[in-house]
């Protein structure tokens, strides 16, 4: 491999060869959930993770944790074998359709895991209240979770993960059951991170978040990456230009069309932009705010 | 070593804090009838004097039952809960080794049990006062103040009844022992997921410990002339369940029989001994195991 020579240096993660095969069954019957899967995320980098439900991207994330282990291939976190404490104490995890302990309040599950990931108590407290006004949740600590709604369980499950200040941060499906105010946080969250030179490796269906924060991103299919780069590599559509205009009369619209043609460009496709569904809703509910 | 510590004592607080949410201590209320209706029905039939020794059983079979309980369901409920709705994951993505969890477990749980028992103590030391000044209450007044020598002597005999020093070590013991239904139904939630047969399995341990000498003699000394899986299966029970005959002290105590802290402790090492290796089976179980 090109990359072991400096792996140490600048890779979060290196996941080779990876395969996981659940057993479904009494019999030899195997499911193959990954098959191969080579993974390579950079230090600082958001790396998103895209595919179709059953596709892996959970597996992975968990084979990543060290939570299962690899039927056959490694995955290494900083230079450390997945799954080592090492490697544990630099990773927050936010598991898809978190559940926590429903008798502890918010304050009090979120100081239960700081004692996890062993910060001295005073600290401690002091970082408790940190991420319940990071993620909001301040009005709603003194309750117990069985009283949470699913996006307020997902914002303290989304605190959680981010009390040992991780290195490395794996969010399975952050924005699901969050609403759309809640989803731009978790964005401007993400980058936070990213400027502070944080890797964040995390699953969406929601292709249009993906496409906001993302770095590079890959797309899994039955257990193997189909397709990997940088979403500049991916998507753009380079012989191609779009502006966005205010103010044009028609007599100068149909002027400006003449003149691409002129130049030899065709025109492909004029419209009016029309506002997205998540702006006109961010905008109506921060109003009331 | 200072971190592991950490870890269990705060999965282990977690462990106990979680349950007493869950109302159990309710469950003290029916032992208190028990005691309750216990005495009553000493005062009502004339027990010529053993009343204490009825009330002492009756205390036993119902801290047994109620520990029992504790002890078979704690781990089994809360264990493959943990699996299932997969908070163990909130646990173990931490810097948590394994074996931190299952001890952390295993501790709060011995903390709840240890409430238990001390609460149901103090429940049966208060009927136990309470049946005892009633019937000395009854002495004196009938001697307006002034017993006679042979009521003097009964008094003597009651109140020796009632606060024998040796409870204390039968509910020790009582306690150890619930601590190791306890060590084994951990031990099985680590090999299996259903709650329903980790319970059984469990039980199934328990009243083979009770038998546990016998196959061991059996199997030991070869006297009965058996096929030789009938001896394979005898010398598994006799080298891996408990043996709960050990604990047959409480009833001498109950029985008023003298026993002293000599005896006592070698069955608590015993005890030790058996959760220490047990626990680290459990954990070396735990570790391989698929989340
Ligand atoms: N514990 C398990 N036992 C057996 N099979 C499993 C288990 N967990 C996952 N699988 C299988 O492995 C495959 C990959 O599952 P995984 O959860 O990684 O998918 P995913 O990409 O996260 O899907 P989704 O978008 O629905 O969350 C699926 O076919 C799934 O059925
Ligand atoms: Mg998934």
């Amino acid at each position: 491999m090109i990359f072991k020579k400096n792996w140490k240096k600048d890779w979060a993660v290196c996941a080779n060869e990876l395969s996981k095969l659940y057993p479904v069954d009494w019999t030899q019957k195997r499911l193959h959930a990954l098959d191969r899967l080579d993974l390579y995320v950079r230090r600082g980098e958001v790396f998103g993770l895209l595919g179709p439900n059953g596709s892996g991207k959970s597996t992975t994330l968990k084979l990543i944790l060290g939570l299962l282990n690899p039927s056959s291939g490694s995955v290494q976190v900083f230079g450390a074998e997945a799954g080592t404490l090492e490697a544990r104490r630099r990773i927050g995890f936010l598991p898809e359709n978190a559940y926590f302990p429903a008798f502890l309040s918010g304050r009090e599950v979120l100081r239960y895991y700081g004692r996890l990931v062993d910060l001295a108590q005073r600290k401690l407290w002091k970082r408790v209240e940190e991420l319940l006004e990071l993620v909001e949740l301040t009005a709603a600590a003194a309750r117990p979770l069985k009283t949470y709604s699913k996006g307020m369980l997902q914002r303290i499950g989304l605190a959680q993960a981010l009390l040992n200040d991780p290195d490395l941060l794996l969010l399975d499906e952050p924005t699901a059951g969050v609403d759309p105010i809640g989803a731009r946080q978790i964005r401007d969250l993400i980058l936070g991170l990213r400027a502070r030179g944080k890797t964040v490796i995390f699953s969406s269906h929601l292709l249009e978040q993906v496409q906001e924060v993302a770095d590079r991103v890959a797309i899994l299919h039955r257990g193997t990456v189909i397709q990997e780069g940088t979403l500049e590599d991916l998507l753009s559509v380079r012989e191609q230009t779009q502006f966005t205009v205010s103010g044009l009369a028609p007599v100068a619209r149909e002027r400006l069309e003449e003149w691409l043609r002129g130049e030899g460009a065709e025109v492909l496709e004029v419209t009016h932009p029309r506002e997205r569904l998540e702006e006109l809703f961010i905008k109506a509910v921060e109003k009331r705010r | 070593m200072g971190n592991s510590l950490r870890h269990i004592y705060a999965i282990a607080t977690n462990t106990f804090t979680e349950a007493i949410r869950q109302r159990v201590l309710y469950v003290l209320v029916v032992f208190c009838l028990v005691m309750l209706g216990g005495s009553s029905f000493c005062t009502q039939f004339d027990f010529r004097g053993d009343d204490f020794k009825f009330m002492k059983d009756l205390a036993y079979a119902g801290i047994s039952v109620i520990g029992l309980l504790v002890a078979l369901l704690g781990a089994a409920l809360l264990i493959p809960a943990e699996l299932e709705r997969r908070t163990i994951y909130m646990v173990l993505c931490k810097p948590v080794r394994r074996f931190e969890f299952i001890a952390g477990k295993y501790f709060g749980l011995v903390a709840l049990l240890t409430l238990f028992v001390v609460l149901m103590a103090g429940i049966f030391f208060l009927a136990l006062w309470g049946h005892e000044s009633a019937l000395t209450g009854d002495i004196l007044a009938a001697s307006k103040g002034r017993p006679t020598e042979l009521q003097a002597q009964m008094i003597a005999e009651y109140r020796a009844a009632a606060y024998d020093p040796a409870l204390v070590q039968a509910l020790v013991l009582l306690w150890a022992k619930l601590c190791l239904v306890t060590v084994i139904s951990v031990f099985l939630s680590t090999l299996a997921s259903s709650t329903v047969f980790i319970v059984c399995c469990t039980l199934l341990v328990y009243l083979i410990g009770h038998l546990q000498s016998v196959a061991r003699e059996f199997w030991l000394e070869g006297t009965v002339a058996a096929a030789w899986y009938t001896r394979a299966f005898l010398a598994a029970l006799a080298l891996t369940a408990p043996d709960f005959q050990t604990f047959n002290l409480i009833d001498e105590i109950i029985a008023g029989n003298a026993v002293l802290w000599s005896n006592t402790l070698p069955v608590l090492g015993y005890a030790v001994g058996y959760a220490v290796v047990a626990l680290a089976l459990a954990a070396l179980v735990f570790e391989e195991r698929e989340l």
